[in-house]
């Protein structure tokens, strides 16, 4: 077990290694820094002094080793828009993004799974193919439009909801939350089910076919066979074995839905990362830009270790010496 | 009657706390947030409009972007390129120190060392305090635009910067933490910073000590960054919000005909414009109309010039792809310049035979096929501009090819180069003075003098060359007056550039706002009127 997970290690390490590479690259190609910063109307001189100012004239690998060196302690420089450190602005960042992608994978979980098993009990009924003919919709629609459909009704025809922002909140340490105040608990609900809307139809559709897989296995015959009630099979036997490999792929989910949070965060304004990246994007603000590329892997990098870890826990084939050395990946 | 006066008495007692607790308070959102509060360390116009709110500038600004006393009462040339500013007298900064001449010697002084602003501040080469209440700005040349300049020079407390260890403006890619400007301010100002996060909002309360007037009634204010444009038009309607500084041009009918908004137009400080090259003697991107290279460059010829301010339709641009939130230019200058003729801003005429035949004559008659650069950001709609500029140029038999490009990628073009024989741009002489559109963008480019830097397209022409050499050098008003109209005409009738339109600051509102707007797209806090 030990060896793979060092070996599952090492694939996260060297995926890092080159997300970082290709970030440094993209970076390098989004503009000219120098121009966006200082606009039109600056002398050569200035141009030039900046860009040694920033280590601009080096050769690409020397930046990119700087870069490479400084990200592994966590110090992503000095921010070109905001003029501060970087690191500073992530940790900011970090709650309003987390806590907006947790609820939105509550949210979707806790719509998602009852619908499917739903869905699943009743097969060939018409209202469960109506249901799943209609996640297909919630699946298709993009965030942003379900999101300003969101902000039209909610907000503007009935008032009852904020359209952008976060609410107040509370500091806890660094950490800050919107969940302690009723503002901020407002301001959380249409981001997170704009955000949730196309994971509920993703969490039905796979609870449902393996809720099918499971019911159609031998074991649910012979309880069957035995007479035990048709509801005490469906939610004892079949339901807990339907939802191991959910629960798998809700981690993974959690990684999309951090990614995916930049569309529900720029159209709430929400003041989380993927605000910050499209921001970054607009103004040319490279070390935010390949800081945050850099972060987004990393998370996803970790999601999947820990995927993989809780699969060799729940799996006793794996345990067994790693000689299958499958498992779930990305 | 006895009871009907206890009673209105009653009623008056109950309305008055309940007038007085509801202090006046704006909330109003626009595309970016303020990058900094430090006034030196950014000039993008956002920001500049916002920290404006806290920092006032050594000369003011009328409405009308006319000059007016600020923290100078007055100033005046003393010959041997110096400036004198009297400073005004009982001016307190928000921490309640006193404004001092050796304030407004470190600003300067701060100012110019900032690479935002040396195009702008450059050529000063000392400041002297030269009695209690006067301040001596020594330059390179008579800079008799110096005062204009000053309106975008900042002021800043010497012992509150010594204190926070901000005597430097913060430097990009220096090592080590944050400086405290960026979030702290201390400035004259009609309003005092009460907190400044960037991804959220930027919090403003009135100075109650402000040495201005302060004609308005809002107590607070609180401007927020809201990047979607549905959103922010949403937080308007829905009440979120009280203003939208920038509101998009096709919310402009939703927002005008909802009960109980309106909508508020100003042009704005900026023109767009068509520039040509001007000296190549092969135009870049140009071809015969049979895809060949040419071997000519027919920006050069002058017929060809105004052939394209013929053909050109500013009106209809202004009109359609504007939806007439635009104001169309005739000359290289806006009202609210200093320099601006107004007699003279008269566009060329829209006259396509014409037009025609001015190709005929310069031997292009068969048309040609060539490339418009064009920025997809930065400037309102300008895809759709240069669009429309194609279909306009298509009917002289002049193909263009539209090559948009992101403004990074387009601004690393020019100042890199500059590498483009024909493009669109947007146009704000730095210190507002149409001298600077002289000397900067239309003088003959000079690399090793740095003259005419920022003319991209390479215009040259020997009358506007002699204007802008003049014009640094020439303080009296009259004399100035005939170098302006020298200038802009010769500008005009060898097209430096085919003007199209300033298009307008947009704001959407509540009716209980009263605001008054400004060409340099501040919101004067200190003049908003919000109804209960």
């Amino acid at each position: 077990m030990a060896a793979l997970i060092a070996r599952r290690l090492g694939h996260g390490i060297l995926v890092l290694f080159v997300v970082s590479l290709l970030a440094f690259l993209l970076s390098s190609l989004v503009g000219d820094p120098v121009a966006s910063i200082l606009g039109l109307n600056a002398t050569p001189e200035d141009r030039a002094e900046l860009a040694q100012r920033l280590g601009l004239d080096q050769p690409f690998f020397t930046r990119y080793a700087t870069f490479l060196w400084n990200a592994i302690h966590f110090e992503f420089a000095t921010s070109y828009a905001a003029q501060r450190p970087v690191s500073d602005l992530l940790i900011e960042r970090i709650p309003a993004t987390l806590e907006l992608a947790a609820v939105a994978l509550v949210l979707s979980l806790a719509v998602g799974i009852p619908l499917g098993l739903l869905a699943a009990v009743n097969r060939g009924r018409w209202w469960a193919t109506a249901l799943m003919s209609a996640s297909v919709i919630g699946l298709s629609l993009p965030t942003f439009v379900v999101g300003i459909l969101l902000i039209f009704v909610f907000s503007v025809q009935l008032g009852w909801l904020p359209s952008f922002g976060r609410g107040e909140t509370v500091a806890i340490g660094w950490w800050t939350t919107g969940f302690l105040t009723a503002s901020g608990l407002k301001a959380l609900i249409m981001p997170a089910l704009a955000l949730a809307i196309s994971q509920v139809a993703l969490v039905a559709r796979l609870v449902r076919a393996e809720m099918l897989d499971v019911l159609r296995a031998d074991y649910i015959r012979f309880a069957k066979a035995r007479g035990i009630k048709k509801r005490a099979i469906e939610f004892s036997h079949a339901l807990r074995n339907t939802l191991i490999p959910v629960i798998t792929v809700s981690g993974i989910q959690l990684g999309f839905l951090v990614a995916f949070a930049v569309v529900a965060e720029a159209v709430f304004q929400w003041p989380g990362l993927g605000l910050l990246f499209l921001q970054a994007l607009g103004s040319t603000d490279i070390p935010v830009i390949s800081a945050f590329l850099l972060l987004a892997a990393a998370f996803f990098v970790t999601i999947n270790l820990v995927v993989d870890c809780l699969y060799v826990l729940v799996d006793p084939r794996l345990r067994a010496g790693g000689a299958l050395g499958g498992g779930p990946t990305l | 009657m006895l009871k009907r006066i206890v009673c209105a008495a009653a009623l008056a007692l109950a309305i008055a706390p309940a007038m007085d607790a509801e202090a006046a308070e704006l909330r109003f959102a626009g595309t970016t947030p303020a990058l900094t509060m430090d006034p030196h360390a950014s000039n993008d116009f956002v920001t500049t409009a916002i920290y404006r709110q806290v920092y006032d500038s050594l000369v003011g600004l009328t409405l009308d972007m006319e000059l007016a006393p600020g923290l100078a009462t007055d100033w005046e040339y003393l010959g041997d390129n110096t400036w004198r500013f009297m400073i005004r007298d009982g001016v307190v900064f928000h921490d309640g120190s006193p404004l001092t001449a050796e304030d407004i010697k470190f600003s300067i002084e701060r100012a110019k060392g900032s690479r935002f602003y040396t195009s702008l501040f450059g050529g000063i080469t000392e400041v002297n305090v030269s009695g209690d209440n006067t301040v001596d700005v020594i330059s390179t040349t008579p800079d008799p635009v110096l005062p204009r300049k000053m309106a975008r020079m900042f002021i800043m407390s010497k012992p509150w910067a010594e204190e926070n260890d901000a005597l430097d403006v913060p430097d990009l890619g220096a090592e080590g933490g944050e400086a405290f400007s960026i979030r702290n301010a201390n400035g004259t100002g009609p309003m005092k910073l009460v907190s400044h996060d960037q991804a959220v909002q930027t919090v403003f309360a009135k100075n109650e000590n402000y040495w201005g007037e302060y004609p308005g009634n809002i107590e607070t204010a609180t401007y927020l960054p809201i990047g979607s444009s549905p959103t922010r038009v949403a937080a308007l309607l829905s009440g979120e919000v009280d203003m939208v500084i920038d509101l998009p041009l096709q919310d402009i009918n939703r927002v005008q005909s909802t009960s109980g908004f309106k909508v508020q137009q100003e042009p704005q400080l900026i023109w767009m414009q068509i520039e040509l090259d001007g000296s190549r003697d092969v135009a870049l991107d140009t071809f015969k109309k049979d895809g060949s290279p040419i071997e000519s460059n027919p920006f050069k010829d002058v017929r060809v010039r105004q052939a394209l301010a013929h053909a050109i339709d500013a009106d209809l641009i202004a009109d359609r792809v504007m939806r007439g939130s635009a104001r169309v230019v005739g000359i290289a200058a806006t009202p609210g310049l200093g320099g601006y003729q107004e007699d003279l801003d008269q566009r060329w005429p829209t006259d396509i035979e014409k037009a025609k035949s001015l190709l005929e004559e310069a031997g292009y008659g068969e048309g040609f096929i060539t490339t418009l650069n064009c920025p997809l950001e930065r400037y309102v709609n300008t895809e759709e501009i240069c669009r429309a500029v194609a279909a306009m140029l298509a009917r002289v038999g002049i193909e263009v090819r539209v090559n948009g490009m992101v403004w990074p990628d387009f601004a690393r073009m020019l100042v890199n180069g500059p590498e483009s024989s024909f493009h669109l741009i947007g146009l704000t002489p730095n210190s507002w003075d149409v001298q600077d559109a002289f000397t900067a963008t239309m003088m003959t480019r000079d690399p090793e003098t740095k003259q005419g830097f920022f003319n991209w397209a390479l215009y040259s022409n020997p009358t506007v060359d002699k204007v802008a050499k003049e014009l640094p050098a020439t303080i009296d008003e009259e004399a100035r007056t005939a170098l302006y109209r020298e200038g802009l005409e010769a500008a005009k009738e060898t097209v430096s550039a085919v003007y199209l339109h300033q298009p307008m600051l947009t704001w959407g509102l509540t009716d209980a706002i009263e605001a008054p707007m400004r060409g340099d797209a501040t919101v004067t806090l200190q003049n908003v009127q919000k109804a209960d």
